[in-house]
């Protein structure tokens, strides 16, 4: 995959959370975006024809191991963010009874 | 003690896990056990640490380059001795009201230890990961009290936050596929090799958009008076005392440090993004009539402020910039403080409807004067120092210091308004008496005092002359009185009336789609002035 390709994907997620009004969208907007940037690092560490990064066998190219164990971390906390916005979207509807963020933003509590 | 780098990170975090697993509220003082730890330690690393103060600690093994290491100098070890004595007041503040949530305290004890990692890190990926868990558990605790509307600004916090640290880690890759390691140091002493390429340059731009949300910059700054708004006091104290310093310090870990040799001459550009973000501030904080607001908005100002310092790279300016992080966290925090104490007994957050706490609570009266006059640069108090260092680098250009002029009398007008609040005749309500809250409160607007006067013997420990401010010179004292003058006259005549602008500006509310747009303009304008 092109670097390029996934600079788009990490624009159009930008262009979701620059538009969407709806707070569910934009979580996913940002999800969007990480898995855009996740896409972008580990095409950076790839390499055609590259083995496994296990250091055993001299000689062999290898693919670069850091992007990888790099983005499983990111994945995991992408995960976390992600339930925790969801999270807070359910408490949000529950409290203002919509998800919009023009309403959400201008309505009083009503708890 | 080579690990003590280390420790420092998880002793706070294994004093939470305890304090949850036990889950009974009979041990919650163990979080003051693992405080004393934490800086018991401390105090033993500084004492032990050569007389360059630097220490490098690499986990695993010797080779920097494909390990995880911590990096301290002065920078980091002032920032970890001001995270230590905050977070201690901060316990010692909530611990009454807060002694039966365990879930509380293990969230406030946990991201203590996260903080102190991000401090000390000295890996650019480590870096990313602190800041999200920051961002993370900041959200929790802004979340806390379960209102819809403290929901409402934690997503807020979290979305625009979790975007900037996105920003912050295509930066990191950028530099990653360059340099080939992530090691702040190591690739301090490379930068000069590839600086001029686009890529580094785009790194740049997107790593300072990712700090500026952090810091709460213009135009960014939206989601921190919806945080601190709804928030408890002492976590409002804590976004303003530390929290948002803790992206200054990536500001001069990344912008000073790691892309000193760089060249990319943005100092101009800091340093007007700083003067924006203090008028702006101002401007806001002016319209209020929330107590808390208030404080938030001027929390955006001062950060400006310091940005106006730090700008200057070296010199008295950037140690003026330095000093006043270290300032604004204790007065701010005594504010927050202060003003959550009148909030609890009062029972309203209205600046028109709170009077005579001076009589009904004399000493967190006295307290709030002590803060008041801090941030409003009175001599003798450590604002003043700090202010009049920032100056130096521009005490010949007319415009900065007109505008500098203007910031510091929008500031003396809006804690003239604050103010209102003490006078006034007694009013019957029951007043707990809160010892341990007390203490806290002392202990900052005691240090607010200390640095106020002894300020020569402190610019000595990092090798600063700081004989240019004179304690002792009748102008400033003229000039402060001159300041308050003004300010009265211009309370009294416009802020007080509550014009249909004033009203405007307070009404303003910026939607979360805005919010990015701006936020892509402002890379954008970024990095207009870094590539051209």
């Amino acid at each position: 995959m092109n670097p390029i390709l996934t600079f788009i994907i990490i624009l159009i997620g930008f262009y979701g959370l620059a538009t969407s009004k709806n707070i569910i969208k934009s979580v996913f907007c940002v999800t969007i975006m990480e898995t855009g940037i996740i896409l972008l690092f580990l095409n950076l560490g790839n390499l055609e024809g590259g083995m496994i990064p296990i250091l055993d066998r001299l000689g062999i190219a290898i693919v670069d191991p850091i992007p990888q164990a790099l983005m499983i971390t990111t994945i995991v906390i992408g995960s976390t963010i992600t339930s925790l916005a969801l999270m807070l979207c359910i408490k949000i509807f529950h409290h203002f009874g919509s998800i919009e963020w023009k309403v959400v933003l201008k309505r009083e509590d009503k708890s | 003690m080579t690990f003590i780098p280390l420790l420092l990170v998880f002793v706070p975090i294994f004093t939470a896990v305890i304090l949850y697993l036990f889950k009974t509220t009979k041990y919650s003082w163990i979080v003051f056990v693992g405080q004393v730890i934490t800086l018991s330690l401390f105090v033993i690393y500084v004492i032990g640490l050569p007389d360059h103060l630097t220490h490098l600690l690499i986990i695993g093994g010797t080779d920097e380059m494909i390990r995880i290491s911590f990096y301290n100098d002065i920078t980091s070890i002032s920032f970890v001795a001001l995270t230590l004595f905050m977070w201690f007041v901060i316990l010692l503040y909530t611990y009454n009201t807060n002694r039966k949530e365990t879930k509380f305290l293990f969230f406030l004890m946990f991201l203590e230890g996260i903080f102190l990692g991000l401090l000390q890190t000295n890996d650019l990926f480590n870096m990313f990961v602190f800041l999200e868990l920051i961002a993370i558990l900041v959200t929790i605790l802004i979340s806390y009290k379960k209102t819809g509307s403290s929901f409402r600004a934690a997503i807020y916090y979290l979305l625009l936050n979790t975007v900037a640290a996105m920003m912050f880690l295509v930066g990191i890759i950028l530099i990653y596929y360059t340099y080939g390691n992530i090691n702040i140091q190591m690739v301090m002493n490379m930068m000069a090799e590839h600086s001029d390429t686009m890529t580094i340059k785009l790194a740049y731009v997107l790593m300072l958009s990712g700090i500026s949300v952090k810091a709460a910059l213009f135009p960014l700054f939206t989601w921190l008076p919806k945080a601190h708004g709804v928030a408890q006091s002492t976590i409002s104290a804590l976004l303003s005392g530390l929290v948002v310093k803790g992206a200054l310090y990536m500001l001069i870990r990344i912008n000073h440090q790691m892309f000193q040799n760089a060249n990319y001459g943005t100092e101009e550009m800091l340093f007007w993004i700083g003067t924006t973000t203090a008028i702006i501030g101002v401007i806001f904080a002016l319209s209020q009539k929330d107590l808390k607001q208030i404080l938030a908005y001027h929390t955006v100002s001062q950060v400006g402020i310091m940005l106006m310092g730090l700008s200057a790279i070296t010199g008295l300016s950037f140690f003026g910039g330095f000093m006043h992080i270290f300032n604004h966290a204790l007065f701010k925090s005594l504010l927050f403080m202060g003003a959550g104490v009148v909030i609890k007994v009062y029972n309203t957050k209205k600046v028109y409807e709170i009077r005579g706490v001076m009589k009904t609570m004399p000493w967190t009266g006295i307290l709030l004067v002590v803060g008041m006059l801090s941030i409003s640069g009175a001599p003798f108090f450590n604002g003043f120092v700090s202010k009049s260092l920032i100056k130096y680098a521009f005490k010949a250009d007319l415009v900065k210091m007109v505008l500098f002029t203007l910031i510091n009398i929008g500031t003396v007008t809006s804690f003239i308004k604050f103010s209102t609040i003490l006078f006034g005749p007694k009013q019957s309500l029951r007043v707990r008496r809160n010892i341990k809250q007390h203490v806290g409160m002392s202990i900052l607007a005691f240090m607010c005092l200390a640095i106020g006067i002894l300020y020569l013997p402190l610019g000595k420990l990092y090798g600063m002359d700081l004989s240019y401010v004179h304690l002792w010179d009748i102008m400033s004292f003229v000039d402060y009185i001159i300041y308050v003058g003004v300010g009265y006259l211009f309370y009294h005549y416009v802020i007080h009336k509550d014009f249909v602008f004033i009203q405007k500006i307070r009404g303003f509310s910026m939607t979360f789609e805005h919010a990015n747009f701006l936020y892509l303009a402002y890379i954008i304008l970024i990095g207009f002035v870094v590539l051209m």
